[in-house]
């Protein structure tokens, strides 16, 4: 702060903006980082659009979208995104729904308990479904959800709800309360005015929190694992894995072109809840309560 | 203050019908298993045989089944040294260089950079499993074969020959960019005044580093720590898409034991007190992360 008044020498010749030996360092670091990062997925692209792919990496002698034809019309993998899109699609309408009303109670209601429910629910979100998947599957059978979409629905809800509910109560406290009782004042009800004035002031974090819910919900392999076991029931994600592990026949260019749609949502979706990114990561931790 | 204390019974009842739905789903889904795993842990409860129509109590008998059980040895000995090298090592160092370089002025093509190492833990881990497929494909061919093909090493079947090394680098590939998201986050709230009046003063870059860079994010980096051992302790799919648990048990980790015993050979009871054991060591860590939290807020 000082250097914009003072004439002192700038110090930026030295140390970190020093150019020279340690720029090409840096650079061939990042150059390193990326290219490991990035080369697992040039087979999936490369193979998507090859008629004739393999497990190998190769430039495609032709190109087509034959293999994004065949998976639009392999009944099974059409039927595999469809439930997919059901499971991923009706946990996130429920995840919102609750997180939503929840999120609202907690924000604005200072009631007895309600600090330590806040850490309650910050704590299951740290139990993780694959210490809970025995009794998780027990549970789910005595309430006869196994093998249905009620129970992957509810179940990948449930999973959800702790992320959805902190960073619902987040983005309602960013809402100033003052709106909402000017609005009382005006003879809107307690529920009209949290509807027309809250609710499209949190709307981008609404949606933020919901996207987080289905990418997370579309991604997962462990829970239909155990609770789904028809093969019309399965979501992308185990029938990428049923048809992989059939390795004698395993036709390449159909997994990477259904691996290419199934990962284009979650890739655009992060590019939209980018700037939420480090909240959903540390919930509560770093950007605060 | 936003929130205001309840007025009346009315509120009180709203409260409760806003909160039931989430509350209920929690309880269900979550917290119900978590309680029932140690439960189930004291039984023999099976999914098929005696154990299915008339579990009975066996007391510690599950536990000790389990210590005298050299594959849970193992597979236990194998979490601690996946968490150790891919997070704790692998993760955090590159991540932390990655989160350094990119918070550097005058570096081009950030964003690029950003973005290529986000990409792994963005996919689907299916996909991202299947993708190592390929490289891994165990002939001259393979991606990684042809990479160490080019400095004279034979072909490897990197799945059989070291498949702990094999997972551990898949592992440190997804999750780079977690390290690098927070310490990303926690670089941005060091001064640049003291790390330049350092310089002023003469300090090496190694020395503005270790004694003034990571010292300022010393809690972004305990953090770190805490929230990647939960994370990857518990990590099951990569491993088991690309694995399962094989060859001959070389992968079987915790998360796959687990699995494995509650439905290959269906002992929810013995598969419980496994999954009591990972709690146990998870929530621990949690408590510690939560307790951490609540003294900053």
């Amino acid at each position: 702060m000082a250097a914009t008044t003072l004439p002192v020498p700038r110090p930026a010749r030295r140390g970190r903006g020093r150019p020279g030996f340690a720029t090409p360092l840096a650079y061939a670091f990042l150059i390193g980082l990326g290219g490991f990062c990035v080369v697992p997925f040039t087979w999936i692209f490369l193979a998507s659009v090859d008629p004739n792919a393999t497990v190998h990496l190769q430039v495609p002698k032709s190109i087509d979208l034959s293999n994004f034809g065949r998976f639009v019309t392999d009944p099974k993998f059409a039927r595999f995104m469809l439930n997919s899109v059901i499971m991923a699609g009706g946990s996130t309408i429920v995840v919102t729904a609750t997180s939503v009303l929840g999120g609202y109670a907690l924000s604005r209601f200072a009631f007895p308990g309600r600090r330590t429910l806040m850490f309650g629910i910050l704590l299951t979100r740290i139990i993780p479904t694959t210490a809970t998947i025995a009794p998780l599957f027990v549970i789910t059978q005595r309430l006869g959800l196994t093998d249905t979409y009620q129970g992957m629905i509810l179940v990948l809800a449930a999973q959800q709800l702790p992320l959805a509910l902190w960073m619902m109560k987040g983005f309602f406290d960013t809402v100033p309360g003052e709106l909402e009782e000017a609005a009382w004042i005006d003879g809107a009800g307690r529920l009209g005015s949290a509807i027309r004035i809250v609710m499209p002031l949190a709307a981008p974090g609404v949606g933020a929190a919901a996207l987080f819910a289905f990418i997370e919900a579309w991604s997962d392999f462990l829970t239909p694992l155990i609770l789904i076991s028809t093969p019309d029931r399965f979501p992308v994600s185990i029938g990428l894995f049923q048809a992989y592990i059939g390795r004698n026949l395993v036709d390449w260019g159909l997994l990477t072109a259904v691996s290419v749609v199934y990962m284009l949502p979650t890739i655009v979706f992060y590019l939209v809840v980018r700037r939420y990114l480090l909240r959903a990561t540390v919930v509560g931790a770093l950007a605060g309560a | 203050m936003i929130a205001r204390p309840l007025a009346g019974r009315g509120q009180a009842l709203l409260v409760l019908a806003f909160l039931a739905p989430a509350l209920l789903l929690l309880a269900l889904f979550v917290v119900a298993p978590a309680v029932s795993a140690v439960l189930f842990s004291f039984t023999d409860l099976a999914l098929r045989g005696p154990g299915a129509l008339a579990p009975k109590i066996v007391g510690l008998g599950n536990y000790t089944r389990l210590f005298g059980d050299q594959s849970f040895v193992d597979a236990f000995g194998r979490s601690v040294s996946f968490v150790f090298f891919s997070a704790i090592i692998g993760q955090f160092v590159l991540g932390l260089v990655a989160a350094l370089l990119l918070a550097r002025k005058g570096i081009v093509g950030k964003g690029l950079f950003g973005a290529a190492i986000l990409m792994p833990l963005v996919v689907p881990e299916t996909v991202a499993a299947l993708a190592w497929a390929s490289m891994y494909a165990p002939d001259a061919r393979g991606t990684l074969n042809l990479l160490v093909g080019l400095v004279g090493q034979e072909p490897v079947a990197w799945l059989v020959a070291n498949p702990m090394l094999a997972i551990i680098i898949v592992n440190i590939w997804r999750g780079v960019a977690f390290a690098m998201i927070l310490f990303a986050a926690a670089l941005e709230g060091v001064p640049r005044e003291v790390v330049e009046a350092a310089m002023v003063d003469g300090a090496s870059a190694w020395q503005q580093l270790t004694r003034i860079t990571l010292p300022l994010i010393k809690h972004a980096i305990v953090l770190y720590m805490l929230l990647t051992t939960i994370g990857t302790f518990t990590v099951f799919g990569l491993i088991y898409f690309l694995t399962r648990g094989g060859p001959g048990g070389g992968t079987t980790v915790m998360s796959v034991f687990i699995y494995e015993r509650a439905f290959h050979f269906a002992e929810i009871g013995l598969g419980s007190a496994a999954s009591v054991i990972m709690l146990g060591i998870v929530l621990a860590i949690g408590l510690f992360y939560v307790r951490a939290l609540r003294a900053q807020i």
